[in-house]
């Protein structure tokens, strides 16, 4: 009992030692004893079941009625939007060759904070140079620079472009671009035109047909999976239109031989620049269309307003004598004349109220193929007088003088005719011989169809054509034969174009040489040289006009500088298109003297 | 009985969707084929116009002409030195 009396004792002491060492025992704690009051568990149940309600609401929120918005960053996350690339059309000559065509290319740039975080080695930098084509210093000038993204060059070719990623260096971007490539160069320059960097036409056809060239990207939705491979194809956002191929109305052969023959003659007769246009007699179609000084549209680093210049059909020239055939064939046509009036030109001096009109040499009484053969200011002037200036106004705008031609090439000029009422008779005297009215070479070729044809005018096109056009009568058929015939008498040893003669074929044509009009007056040095001339004569299938403008040399008038560049290129055009010679005549005799307009 | 129907209409069911997934399955794959042949097609128009580009610059009359008179010593023929053959011999 004592010794249990002593154990509980010691147990009690032992607890007391426990509660002494750790407070109290859990289950004694007084704070326990307190009881709460119900509501308080209430309230917490309460709030736990809020909590879940707003959850299950929220839930039910962006699962069942605001879903559209969660729906589009998921789709974000596997769904891509790809752009779908459009090329711009290629050009084409008649015969299928291509004169333009765009290739993918990329644009290398930088973001240059990312560069700057880690710089490349100076040897990378120096292939990377190389590269690229430019400087060292240039390269780290743009690395450095202070925007955020510099474009390093742009059309850079694709295995350059490997190889610049290959190098690795930090924060450079490429992105896909078009280069276009012109692979006849300064051939087709003044015919095709070019684009600039983005591919938008600058100048001729490209500029013309911008809107069926150009090429429309579009975009689709796809979704990929997790190696990046396309598994659906959602569906198009924007469709692609890849550009229209455009098929040109000119020959690359045909225009090499018209662009050597200006070329060689520029250079031949020193002259400021050359131009010649070449147009198919049957369809109206420009064949060639060509220039000197011209410019290689792949490499336009140096380009100057004379290269870019198209004179055939943006600068105007008063034709001089080229006009004369129009003055003589309204009177033809009206019944005035026939190829037999005689008429009396003087000994080369003729007054028109008061002012003189010369001819080079005295022609003296000379019928009107003479007139025309000669190329007698004064012989075209009389013609002239017998017409009413309404007639003559209404003649030289049915041939397209003064109007805009519509065919769809920029800058196209409508040249100049003064309304016939201002018209005083010298001035009308003057027109009758090609002064005092301006027009584009492409005009005056253009005008020459109604010789060519049998009276009548087609429209000119820059591209190719399968169905033969409508002519519009202005002459009578009868009245172009004999037009055909004095133009024929030009070309002959007698004539003013004695060097346009052509070896085995029958060409006709008329030469001009017009004094040009600087700071508003009549230069006594400088001219513009031009012929106009229909092969062969026999059927004829071109219409050859030929410009040799400010030449230096010694010679200077069409007869001497324009005829004999359009004899070349008649004749290699003519090889060069199969057509069978008209004449068996081999040997072409020019005089030691030619004969030459007077102006 | 309606037991058999359930069992049928599950196995119908489960079928059903194990061919849902079959099908969508081909249907990736092909999709991808497709890809596969566009981007391939694209690179085959890049090559042509890239070789039509080629015809062209190589076959440049001025090239022409160049070789022609440099390695093959040919002239341009003239009409002095053309025998003309007309039909019926005239």
């Amino acid at each position: 009992m004592r010794s249990n009396a002593g154990a509980s004792r010691s147990t009690s002491r032992a607890n007391s030692r426990v509660a002494a060492s750790k407070g109290v025992a859990f289950s004694k704690s007084p704070v326990l004893a307190v009881r709460l009051p119900d509501w308080r568990s209430r309230v917490v149940l309460f709030a736990l079941f809020a909590a879940f309600v707003t959850l299950a609401g929220r839930a039910l929120w962006l699962q069942g009625v605001s879903n559209r918005f969660l729906q589009k960053q998921g789709a974000s996350r596997y769904m891509r939007t790809e752009e779908l690339p459009a090329t711009r059309g290629k050009i084409f000559d008649r015969n299928g060759m291509v004169l333009g065509s765009s290739l993918p290319v990329k644009s290398v740039s930088v973001f240059t904070d990312d560069y700057k975080e880690n710089p490349a080695s100076s040897e990378k930098i120096r292939e990377l140079a190389s590269l690229l084509e430019m400087p060292q210093a240039e390269l780290l000038k743009k690395l450095n620079s202070d925007r955020s993204y510099v474009y390093l060059k742009r059309q850079v070719e694709m295995d350059v472009v490997a190889k610049i990623e290959k190098l690795g260096v930090e924060g450079l971007d490429t992105r896909k671009e078009y280069k276009r490539y012109y692979p006849q160069g300064e051939v087709m320059a003044h015919m095709v035109g070019f684009t600039n960097v983005e591919d938008k036409g600058q100048e001729a056809m490209e500029l013309a047909q911008q809107k069926s060239l150009a090429g429309q990207t579009g975009s689709r939705r796809v979704i990929k999976d997790r190696l990046g491979r396309i598994v659906e194809d959602v569906g198009l956002s924007r469709e692609p239109h890849d550009g229209k191929d455009l098929t040109l109305s000119v020959d690359s052969k045909l225009q090499y031989i018209a662009f050597n023959s200006i070329k060689n003659a520029v250079d031949k007769f020193h002259a400021k620049a050359g131009a010649a246009v070449v147009l198919d007699v049957h369809t109206g179609e420009v064949l060639a269309l060509t220039n000197w000084p011209t410019y290689d549209p792949n490499n336009r680093a140096h380009l100057t307003g004379e290269q870019l210049r198209n004179r055939v059909i943006t600068d105007t020239f008063e034709p001089g004598s080229t006009f004369k055939p129009f003055t003589v064939a309204l009177a033809l046509d009206k019944g005035l004349i026939t190829p037999k009036t005689m008429i009396d030109t003087g000994n080369g001096r003729f007054m028109v109220s008061g002012k003189p009109i010369r001819d080079t040499h005295p022609h003296g009484v000379i019928d009107i193929g003479t007139i025309i053969q000669k190329s007698s200011n004064i012989g075209t002037s009389k013609i002239s007088q017998m017409m009413s200036a309404q007639d003559m106004w209404e003649m030289f705008t049915k041939v397209g003088l003064g109007q805009a031609p519509r065919f769809g090439f920029p800058g196209a000029v409508a040249g100049r005719v003064r309304p016939y009422k201002s018209w005083r008779p010298v001035e009308q005297a003057n027109m009758s011989f090609g002064q005092g009215l301006s027009m584009s070479l492409l005009q005056l070729a253009r005008a020459y169809m109604i010789f060519a044809r049998n009276g009548d005018m087609i429209p000119l096109s820059f591209q190719k054509i399968t169905e033969k056009p409508m002519g519009q009568q202005i002459i009578s058929p009868k009245t172009a034969a004999q037009m055909r015939v004095m133009l024929e008498s030009v070309v002959s040893p007698e004539g003013t174009a004695s060097q346009a003669q052509v070896a085995g074929y029958r060409v006709g044509g008329k030469t001009g040489t017009a004094q040009k009009v600087i700071d508003g007056r009549y230069s006594q040095t400088h001219y513009v040289g031009n012929f106009v001339g229909i092969a062969p004569m026999s059927n004829p299938r071109f219409i050859i006009a030929v410009m040799i403008d400010d030449a230096s040399g010694p010679l200077h008038t069409g007869g001497a500088v324009a005829a004999p560049t359009f004899a070349t290129l008649a004749a290699n055009a003519l090889r060069a298109a199969n057509v069978p010679p008209d004449s068996t005549v081999t040997d072409i005799i020019i005089p030691e003297h030619p004969l030459e307009e007077s102006n | 009985m309606t037991g058999k129907i359930n069992v049928v209409l599950t196995t119908l069911l489960v079928c059903c969707a194990l061919s849902v997934v079959n099908a969508r399955y081909q249907r990736n794959h092909l999709v991808n084929d497709i890809e596969k042949l566009a981007t391939q097609q694209r690179q085959l128009d890049i090559d042509w116009s890239q070789l039509q580009l080629d015809q062209s610059t190589l076959g440049k009359n001025e090239r022409i002409e160049q070789i022609a008179r440099a390695n093959l010593n040919m002239t341009p023929l003239s009409p002095a030195r053309t025998q003309y053959l007309t039909e019926g011999g005239k």
